[in-house]
């Protein structure tokens, strides 16, 4: 075997022992929970607790509204900058990756002043309106993903002849949009609807400083108080983030739809 | 009686005319290409009419009523696009349905039609089928049935050949030819093939610079071309600088040959330069040197092209193209040897800037 190829196995373990190490250990720990043998007790704990489920719920719930809300603004934006406005390409890339740039408690302590009790739109003033500021928050830090995962569906199809095509036909614009544009992007939404999931899963900073019962805050209130029930719920959150990339994988490799020959 | 009619079409991009001052009417059922090289403003002109582009100036008019402000999808016009175009999460009985289903039809009505569409592209038994599964020839079909589905008032075709290999290109244009003689359908084909346009025009439009520098039929285009821009695009040309000798008799002289010329020359005066026109198809071999529509010269290069042998003989220091057709005892014309090429008096075209 040629030294390259032999320096280029070594770099592989050593990564795999750096990534799975860690996870095989808090895996190993999490199995500990009954004295001298290795049992699923704290996963029982855990799964039986009403606030996991409570927090669990309710961060799925806010992780639907997230996807719908945010691929309504995505996708017609990605849309509406690739066929009328591509000179405007470069600005709503940037302006989709500042979430990237600014941190989370900057950006949830801008919302506070914004959108107080005693402001002009007092979101934080009442359960519905802490639920509807949390998602949107959600909203702008799934940007960057919804929007390259959209973007890049887009850039497979040709968008302004498709349009072109329906409009000719006599399509107005829902119909474009919803029949003829978005079941043809329909890989790139499913792909930035479970990379939202699994960030919003896993998101603390914005639920915390909102008090939201969300799934984050319950993560780390856990593993401030447990011993074992933390390593497990940290495998489940693991486990959830690599269902939603095998779930990306899958759509992207499945997808019946090829693209147009434009 | 005109059916489509464009009345002093103008259209700028900022500081750039694109098209300028365009007319034109076209008869109902008429098949009309327009033809010209990339940039001379045909897309945009058919852009116009389909409603993709507002005109900066003009009027589009179909059928008496005045087309110029209303959107594309109140046009009820029909087009197929160079890159087919069809909505790939659609198969093809979906995708031919859409303009039915859009338009509100009923389930039955749009079935019926969608059915006889795809009987008439003779597709009907891929009606399940999606366009990644199908050829691009077959794609095309698709969307031309598409296209018509709805019974457009016009059907505009945007260089739909061209995407295509050149065997499935001849079949097709044919097919299209076909069909729009049978619906009687007023049709817009826009191509930069000159041979497309010729073999399936009723009439060409030739565009130059957003200018429609001529309108005829085929052979008009062909054989009298009214400039040097259209003799130059449309087939093989051989332009000829002769001098005038005596404009009352129609007499030049090229190299040292004087000629005759069919058409008036009494414009212009004894000594003035004059470009002719001749197609390199147009002449004959002759025995005889003398005759006021002879032409002779030295061998510069013959080539053989397969079905023509092509000979390209100086003249007076006029480069002439001669085409002569294969047989079996053709002789190929040797390089210095002297020729004579006689032509008609009709075959000598003044070519107009």
């Amino acid at each position: 075997m040629k030294p390259a190829k032999i320096l280029a196995w070594v770099a592989i373990a050593v990564g795999i022992i750096y990534f799975f190490v860690p996870l095989l250990g808090t895996f190993e720990f999490s199995l500990r929970m009954r004295r001298g043998e290795y049992s699923f007790d704290a996963y029982g704990s855990v799964f039986s607790d009403a606030a996991f489920r409570a927090t669990f719920g309710y961060s799925m719930l806010m992780a639907l509204f997230t996807i719908i809300f945010g691929m309504l603004l995505v996708v017609p934006t990605a849309y509406w900058v690739r066929l009328r406005l591509p000179q405007m390409r470069p600005v709503v890339e940037f302006l989709t990756l500042m979430p990237l740039v600014i941190p989370a408690i900057v950006v949830v302590f801008g919302y506070l002043r914004l959108y107080n009790s005693s402001s002009y739109i007092p979101f934080t003033g009442s359960i519905m309106g802490t639920n509807i500021l949390l998602v949107m928050s959600y909203i702008t830090l799934a940007l960057p993903y919804m929007y390259r995962s959209v973007d890049t569906a887009m850039r497979t199809i040709d968008v302004r002849t498709l349009t072109e095509a329906a409009e000719i036909l006599g399509a107005k614009w829902p119909t474009i949009m919803f029949r003829c544009i978005f079941p043809n992007v329909m890989s790139g939404v499913l792909s930035g609807a479970f990379i939202t999931f699994a960030i919003v899963m896993g998101e603390f900073t914005m639920a915390a400083l909102l008090n939201r019962p969300a799934f984050g805050p319950y993560l780390q209130l856990v593993g401030a108080n447990k011993a074992y029930e933390p390593s497990a719920l940290a495998v489940i959150a693991f486990a959830i983030t690599w269902l939603s990339m095998g779930l990306i994988q899958l759509v992207t490799r499945f997808s019946k739809l090829a693209p147009s020959r434009a | 009686m005109s059916f489509l009619v464009l009345e002093n079409l103008r259209k700028s991009f900022g500081q750039i005319q694109v098209v300028k001052d365009f007319n034109m009417s076209i008869n109902k059922g008429e098949f009309v290409s327009f033809l010209g090289p990339s940039g001379c403003g045909k897309t945009t002109v058919l852009r116009m009419i389909a409603g993709f582009e507002t005109p900066s100036d003009g009027t589009i008019t179909i059928n008496g009523t005045n087309q110029t402000r209303l959107k594309t999808n109140q046009r009820n016009i029909g087009m197929v696009f160079q890159a087919y175009a069809l909505f790939p999460n659609m198969n093809v009985f979906d995708n031919v349905a859409f303009g039915l289903k859009v338009a509100g039809k009923p389930k039955a009505e749009i079935e019926s039609r969608v059915r006889e569409m795809l009987k008439l592209i003779s597709l009907d038994h891929l009606a399940d089928r999606y366009p990644y599964q199908m050829s691009g020839g077959q794609q095309q079909r698709v969307a031309l049935a598409r296209a018509l589905a709805p019974k457009p008032q016009v059907l505009l075709l945007d260089e739909p050949l061209s995407a295509l290999d050149a065997k499935i290109r001849v079949s097709l244009r044919e097919e299209i030819r076909q069909i729009q003689k049978q619906l009687g359908i007023t049709t817009v084909f826009v191509t930069h093939d000159q041979e497309e346009a010729l073999s399936i025009s009723d009439r060409i439009v030739v565009m130059n610079a957003g200018r429609a520098d001529q309108i005829g039929t085929p052979s008009e285009i062909y054989n009298r071309p009214a400039t040097r821009f259209v003799a130059s695009f449309v087939g093989t040309l051989n332009i000829i600088e002769a001098t005038v000798i005596d404009p009352a008799a129609n007499t030049v002289k090229v190299g040292d040959n004087t000629i005759i010329l069919r058409e008036s020359i009494g414009a212009l005066k004894g000594g003035d330069k004059l470009s002719i026109a001749l197609r390199p198809e147009a002449g004959s071999l002759s025995e005889s040197a003398r005759g006021d529509t002879a032409l002779s010269g030295k061998v510069i290069s013959s080539h053989f092209l397969g079905s023509v042998i092509r000979t390209k003989v100086d003249v007076g220091g006029n480069q002439i193209s001669f085409d002569m057709f294969n047989s079996p005892d053709a002789v190929m014309p040797r390089e210095g040897e002297m020729l004579t090429l006689r032509f008609n008096a009709s075959d000598f075209l003044i070519v107009r800037e």
